[in-house]
């Protein structure tokens, strides 16, 4: 009995251990996406400002928001998407630490600076932005894919042979589109029109996934709805692949870097913020998670097959990307009911 | 004393009655039954399958975990180089150890205390109560600690990893605990009656009888809490602080922006080690009955 109270005992003192204050100088917690930050940045702001940074990845924006919204996460820089960081401004999540008064902020593409989630750029900094959109195996099908009729009136060729993201946001905004319907849409009767197009769609579909580039590789599919970062990926694969630009609109999004206003290491995280605008920097960015990020300049430091990638660069034809808002919750109440109708 | 069962089934077997021996044969045969073979194949291939196909796409040459190219170490290398996964499969073992060693110490306890006692009032309430963690859907469990913990944080201003080593020790008490009640309930007192007789003191029975004769349950109950405790996904996904990230979260993390074989490599690994702990085990568990 006293050796297992004496075991006991150690083991309990080892985890108060543990548990005891971790916050020394020269510290930064980052809590991002998995596999989107590049170690290399890393290791150069850590060399850089001798500070000791701890990375944590998350799969979702609404995982990361449960835990901040709890409080005392430690995490100093989150990166939320573009309507998740405008629902974090309005709940105070945030910190206002003004990265349009730092000295790199000159760096920052003006087409960045004035958007809807963060107007002026008081609160948050571009890490990487993208398209959704959808890519085609150009072999199967030859007709013009620049529309969306090919996920909602199906040519014979794609017919079960589509795979669509698991996503209801997009799903349903894309569907908005092809119908040319408002986005954030409470009209019962384009609900009705949008929700009947499509179960019938549907049919022609053979999957809804997130793992595009897996579904899109293995053959398994012929069109994905996809992000354009992963249509570049898949092409690598299978160079068949192009991704399109549909006429109807696609999705615009943008993930910014941004500091907790119960940031444990504020300055280091405005440090954080101000080295990202660096161009040389963000190109590191991009190098590794293989998007664009809205530094002007970082083009020179990107690897080649980053720079012309038809999936990075957008063709001057092709319509100015959506960013979507968060939509007002009797709108998503609506949508989650579509949503549940469609899964079904 | 006489178990009526057994004074039964002896009958049974001496009766000469074609249709009980008939009935007999048939139970026999029961695995020879139409379908069973197939079904048994059918099973074993979706347990299977999946596992295989993962362990030889770690070997795969190229990026992807679906097209077969050639055979390679590279993700093996990849996944050795590639801080985020040791970090990850480091902190998932200092979580497990930790969590498992409390957790299967107060499972002793609590089986010790469940069983080696007269019946008393409110015991099935208490087996209720210990074993809630596995009634409780683990969502909930999940959101309600993050609630917890972020009250208790607020209060003492602590953070670290003793409160993810703390919630995963009360999610592997019972599975620590049962394995160690059914052998305490299987153990019968008399030896420790018959220690006890021979004027050894309580503790002595404990050191001597009891304890070596529960020892494989705690093992077995351990290695469960341990492997339960590498698994978690839902719970640690939402205590964890910052650089807990256990190697389930890792991976998890990885899937919005595509798996590489390199997660395959960790799980191969992963996967070894836990065939390696279960053999350990077995051959101790062969040994003590030899």
């Amino acid at each position: 009995m006293t050796k297992t109270t004496h075991s006991m005992a150690a083991t309990l003192a080892a985890a108060v251990a543990f548990a005891g204050p971790a916050w020394a100088e020269g510290e930064l917690n980052i809590y991002n996406w998995g596999n989107y930050t590049n170690p290399k940045l890393i290791e150069k702001f850590e060399a850089k400002f001798d500070i000791e940074v701890n990375l944590d990845g998350y799969d979702s924006n609404e995982i990361m928001l449960a835990k901040v919204r709890e409080g005392n996460t430690g995490y100093d820089i989150v990166v939320p998407s573009d309507s998740t960081v405008a629902i974090m401004i309005e709940q105070g999540l945030l910190a206002e630490v003004k990265p349009n008064e730092m000295e790199n902020f000159k760096n920052m593409d003006p087409k960045w600076v004035d958007v809807y989630w963060d107007a002026g750029r008081n609160y948050s900094v571009p890490w990487q932005w993208g398209t959704t959109a959808f890519t085609v195996d150009t072999e199967v099908y030859g007709g013009d894919i620049d529309t969306l009729a090919l996920l909602f009136d199906t040519p014979d060729e794609l017919k079960g042979r589509i795979n669509m993201l698991s996503d209801m946001g997009e799903v349903i905004n894309a569907a908005l589109r092809y119908k040319g319907y408002d986005r954030c849409n409470s009209n019962n009767e384009e609900l009705r029109d949008i929700t009947e197009m499509l179960i019938e769609a549907k049919e022609d579909w053979r999957t809804m996934d997130y793992a595009t580039i897996e579904k899109l590789t293995s053959g398994d599919v012929d069109l994905s709805q996809t992000w354009n970062g992963a249509a570049m990926r898949a092409r690598e694969q299978r160079p068949s692949l192009v991704y399109a630009y549909p006429v109807e609109g696609f999705t615009g999004w943008m993930d910014n870097a941004a500091v907790l206003a119960e940031a444990p290491n504020m300055e280091n995280a405005k440090l954080f913020l101000n080295f990202i605008m660096i161009p040389e920097n963000a190109a590191l960015i991009s190098d590794f998670a293989k998007y664009a990020n809205g530094i002007t300049g970082s083009e020179e430091f990107m690897s080649e097959d980053l720079k012309t990638a038809p999936e990075i660069v957008m063709p001057a034809s092709a319509p100015a990307p959506d960013f979507v808002k968060p939509c007002p919750q009797e709108v998503t109440d609506m949508y989650n009911r579509i949503w549940t109708k469609l899964k079904q | 004393m006489v178990d009526p069962r057994n004074t039964q089934a002896p009958t049974t077997v001496a009766s000469s009655d074609p249709v009980a021996r008939k009935r007999r044969s048939k139970m026999k045969d029961l695995r020879k039954q139409p379908g069973f073979d197939t079904m048994a194949w059918i099973c074993l291939f979706f347990l299977y399958g999946p596992i295989v196909m993962l362990v030889v796409f770690s070997f795969n040459d190229n990026r992807s975990v679906v097209i077969w190219t050639e055979f390679s170490l590279r993700w093996y290398v990849a996944a050795f180089e590639n801080d985020g996964i040791r970090k990850a499969t480091l902190v998932s073992l200092q979580v497990a150890t930790v969590s498992t060693i409390l957790a299967t110490t107060f499972a002793t306890m609590a089986a010790l205390a469940t069983t080696r006692v007269r019946p008393f009032k409110g015991q099935t309430l208490a087996y209720a109560v210990i074993n809630q963690p596995l009634m409780v859907p683990e969502i909930v469990t999940a959101v309600a600690t993050l609630a917890f913990f972020g009250i208790i944080k607020q209060i003492f201003n602590i953070n670290g990893i003793g409160f993810l080593m703390l919630a995963h020790t009360v999610f592997c008490i019972p599975f620590a605990y049962m394995p160690i009640r059914a052998r305490l309930e299987d153990m019968n007192l008399t030896l420790e009656q018959a220690a006890a007789d021979l004027y050894a003191t309580p503790v002595q029975v404990f050191r001597k009888v009891t304890m070596p004769l529960m020892a494989p349950g705690i093992v077995a109950g351990g290695m469960l809490a341990f492997v339960v405790s590498l698994d978690d996904v839902i719970i640690t996904l939402l205590v964890a602080g910052p650089g807990e990230t256990t190697l389930p979260v890792y991976i998890l993390g990885q899937i919005r922006r595509g798996i590489t074989p390199e997660i395959n490599a960790v799980s191969t690994v992963l996967l070894g080690l836990s065939v390696v702990l279960v053999s350990i085990f077995f051959l101790i568990g062969n040994k003590k009955r030899a």
